[in-house]
């Protein structure tokens, strides 16, 4: 099967969207929210840029960065183990699929950190549970009904900046990381279609966007759909600035991802002031015929991450933009009989950009002693978003995550 | 407490069955409907047009067959993902049993299954067609029947599943979202079922049963231990606490409310427990309760995109293609065989996000921009049904529209400003121009359409 992404609407969500009182958003999110609203000076401050890039379904950690001198990979891979003499090199123990030649070249560079094990404790194998846990940053039983890149935004949106739109999802609903106590977070499809959906010169347009958006006494959807229609308009006007001023020759990809990474280069040349893009890659659900459908997934990534930094390096944005790269989990050691891999647990990640210290982090997790047939995590998911909150975001990793953890030096 | 709210309704003076409830009955129950559908509901009553909802018809079930059988192959070729579709939107613009394919339309969010995956059309169609058969029958058999499908067999890599190394793609998903939802089982239990349902594989378009593949050594599931098969398991599954109590809530949600209190799902499931899990027991006491027609039900959902335009044409009676309207229900973010995920659409709040509400104000526009003018072939939104050409007062033609799509509950403010924008040309409101020109009147008559249709009150369900 494939994935998205997961949303549980809560009457709490629900309400928080409407933008009624504040009170009714839970007592969760305004005690944090007041804190971060405190820090929201300091990160004004800073231009940087975060592009998530979400690899749905589940990646196979083991065949995206393998460790290639590891006699229990080869046992456990019988049929879809990367003979080593076909990996791409990152040590002299592990080394990228053959597929991710243009992320070896990174690496090369200094541009590509890998972290190697990133998990959580008590993995759970269902994919919306642990995209819940990966999105909202909590292992607690009850999760917070906003997501950890939400709360970034509502702490960078501020009264004087309404106009602002500080973060923009690619994908095909919104994420949980983006759900926030009071932005509204913009999805975008295509941009020339976005854009002329709603041209100033179409008839009625001026009754439609008042009637769409007026503030009443409504409540439930009608408000809902009202804030929503707001931000349509809002946006729809921006991005025709944006895509006005992207003037680039470089070729992405022809593939979904390919298209949402030249999306985020032609807003991000816009300079509209969005600070973290969400887009995402599905396909990694490898169940069944892992093997093709695995190299060509990472292939297509890989391609389109090297196309998205040429790009940068050309609009002289580079040293304003990082990737981060996630699967909500890695897949069970053990292959399985349909030449394919099921749910696991810890896998890598990878952090990409001009301003990253290249390198290999982290500790590779043992194939000897394993957690139910999975991998057991050596670095917490959290220390990856922490190093991005208070090393390249400038927003306090302590007052996002509701508790501190130790920050990576790959930034 | 909470089972007097699913008591039935019986309608009097202070809660008439108008029109009003009607159309809420018609559109949460089926696609919305014109206004002589709703106009006949009113006069059967709320009692016998309930039990309407649930007509075999098997007249029109074979019809269907029959047309499909005609043009498959030679007008059109349903291998082609987009033209099936089409097929399943023409049934449901088309059907006099409207409430048959929202159910199938229910499940196949259910059991989320996608072409994109499964490759083959033809799987496709014969699941929804399974889907469609026991949209209301027996909660079990449509599992039991979901398990070997042969759609599902791919999607869910059940096809390739052995006793060496069992597949538990299937086994968790049936739990987690197709029974009893996650956090009632353990992960022996998944283990255990995919062994179960090893060798239910399938050849071609049929399931067949693979002694060889599959394990017969005993297993232990929710505490039970037996040589079980993958029918046991749905037993073991049907019989949990949590499988009537998170499908009861999941059809709560999906034809009521969007967030029903603990208190009436707890009602819901006990009904449906009450009923054996027959879903057609348990929607006719819905549909005929007191908690399907109160005020906090009341166009408290957000259409899907189906909903949504399936809804609109329904009522207006447009003249459209399928396969136009199988793009647009597409860039809406609802494509039809290509849910998501397993775990199928969000719905909800979740429909909504600038790109897809874009795309639903560009199409509220283009309907009633379809004008057919001479050439009776062309697609074509009849507003002049509703507004005839010699009506000229703006309040009135206002009016006329309210009904047709709010019956009647739009602010009068609201009003006001379409009734400004009617009357308004390029060169400022035109009052004298409005009542003597018909052109004018029809192209704004067409556009106020428009307005209405892409208003948020409209898109609350």
């Amino acid at each position: 099967m494939s994935i998205t992404h997961c949303q549980f609407p809560t009457r709490r969500q629900f309400l928080g969207y409407a933008g009624l009182s504040f009170v009714s958003v839970g007592a969760l999110a305004p005690r944090m929210f007041a804190q971060v609203a405190a820090e929201s000076a300091a990160a004004d401050r800073n231009d940087h840029t975060l592009v998530a890039i979400e690899l749905t379904g589940g990646n196979d950690g083991l065949n995206t960065l393998i460790p290639f001198e590891n006699a229990l990979y080869y046992a456990n891979r019988r049929t879809l183990g990367i003979p080593k003499e076909n990996v791409h090199r990152l040590s002299d123990q592990v080394g990228l699929h053959p597929a991710m030649e243009p992320l070896a070249e990174l690496f090369k560079q200094g541009k590509l950190a890998v972290v190697q094990g990133v998990g959580y404790p008590e993995p759970d194998r269902s994919h919306f549970r642990s995209m819940e846990i990966w999105h909202t940053a909590s292992t607690d039983k009850r999760p917070p009904t906003t997501g950890w890149l939400g709360r970034v935004v509502d702490s960078l949106t501020s009264a004087k900046n309404e106009d602002a739109i500080p973060g923009l999802a690619f994908t095909g609903a919104l994420p949980q990381a983006f759900q926030a106590a009071k932005a509204v977070i913009p999805v975008v499809g295509e941009l020339e279609t976005f854009a002329g959906a709603e041209n100033t010169d179409q008839p009625g347009i001026a009754i439609r966007r008042k009637l769409s958006t007026a503030s009443s006494q409504a409540g439930g959807p009608v408000a809902f759909l009202r804030n929503q229609s707001a931000v349509v308009y809002r946006t729809v006007d921006r991005l025709k600035e944006a895509q006005a001023k992207y003037k680039s020759t470089i070729e992405y990809p022809g593939s979904s991802l390919g298209s949402q990474l030249k999306r985020a280069a032609q807003i991000l040349a816009g300079d509209l002031g969005v600070r973290v893009l969400y887009a995402s890659q599905d396909g990694y659900d490898t169940h069944s015929g892992q093997e093709g459908q695995h190299a060509a997934i990472l292939g297509d990534l890989s391609q389109s991450i090297e196309a998205f930094d040429r790009d940068m390096a050309g609009l002289g944005l580079a040293d304003k933009v990082t990737l981060l790269v996630f699967s909500e989990f890695g897949r069970r050691v053990d292959e399985n009989a349909s030449a394919g891999t099921d749910h696991g647990a810890a896998s890598c990640v990878l952090v990409a950009g001009a301003k990253v210290k290249g390198g290999v982090y982290g500790e590779y997790p043992s194939l000897e002693k394993l957690g139910e047939g999975d991998l057991i995590y050596t670095t917490d998911f959290r220390s990856v978003y922490a190093t991005l909150l208070d090393q390249w975001l400038g927003c306090p990793s302590g007052k996002i995550l509701g508790s501190e953890f130790a920050g990576i030096g790959l930034l | 407490m909470a089972a007097e709210r699913l008591k039935p309704l019986i309608p009097d003076k202070t809660h008439p069955f108008d029109a009003r409830q009607a159309a809420h009955l018609l559109r949460r129950a089926g696609f919305g409907a014109s206004p002589t559908e709703i106009a006949a509901a009113v006069d059967k009553g709320l009692e016998e047009t309930v039990e309407d909802l649930f007509d075999a018809a098997e007249d029109e079930q074979r019809e269907f067959q029959r047309t499909f059988d005609a043009i498959n192959g030679r007008l059109v070729n349903a291998g082609d993902p987009s033209v099936a579709q089409s097929w399943w939107l023409y049934r449901m613009l088309t059907t006099r049993v409207p409430l048959r394919e929202k159910l199938t339309l229910f499940w196949h969010g259910h059991f989320a299954t996608s072409v994109n995956k499964v490759g083959d059309t033809q799987l496709m169609l014969k699941q929804i067609d399974t889907l469609r058969e026991h949209a209301w029958g027996n909660f079990r058999d449509l599992v039991l029947a979901m398990a070997r499908d042969p759609a599902m067999l791919v999607w869910l890599d059940g096809e390739s599943s052995s006793k060496e190394h069992p597949n538990e793609n299937f086994a968790r998903e049936l739990m987690e979202l197709f029974t009893c939802g996650i956090g009632n089982y353990s992960e022996q239990d998944v283990l255990e079922a995919a062994r179960a349902f090893t060798g239910w594989h399938r050849q071609g378009e049929q399931f067949v049963f693979n002694p060889e593949a599959h394990d017969f050594g005993a297993k232990r599931l929710f505490g039970r231990r037996g040589k079980f098969d993958g029918g046991d398991v749905i037993d073991l599954l049907m019989a949990q606490q949590a499988t009537p109590q998170f499908i009861a809530a999941k059809l709560l949600r999906f034809f009521v409310e969007p967030n029903p209190s603990e208190a009436v799902v707890a009602a819901a499931a006990e009904l449906f427990d009450q009923t054996q899990l027959n879903l057609k027991l348990f929607l006719k006491d819905l549909f005929g309760s007191e908690y399907f027609f109160s005020e906090e039900c009341y166009r408290a959902r957000i259409a899907s995109p189906v909903e949504y335009v399936v809804g609109l044409s329904r009522t207006l009676g447009v003249r459209q293609p399928a396969s136009e309207i199988a793009n647009q229900i597409s860039t809406m973010g609802q494509a039809l065989l290509m849910p998501p995920n397993v775990k199928g659409w969000d719905g909800e709040q979740h429909w909504i996000n600038s790109t897809s509400l874009a795309a639903r104000l560009t199409y509220a526009r283009s309907v009633p921009e379809l004008n057919s003018g001479d050439n009776k072939f062309n697609p074509h939104c009849p507003v002049e049904q509703f507004v005839p050409p010699d009506l000229t007062s703006p309040d009135a033609i206002v009016e006329v529209l309210a009904d047709l799509l709010f019956q009647g509950d739009l602010a009068a403010e609201t009003r006001r400003e379409l009734v400004a924008f009617l009357i308004t040309n390029e060169e400022g409101p035109r009052p004298d121009a409005f009542r003597d020109d018909e052109g004018f009147r029809t192209l704004k008559t067409r556009q106020l359409l428009g307005v209405m249709l892409s208003l948020p009150e409209y898109q609350a369900y």
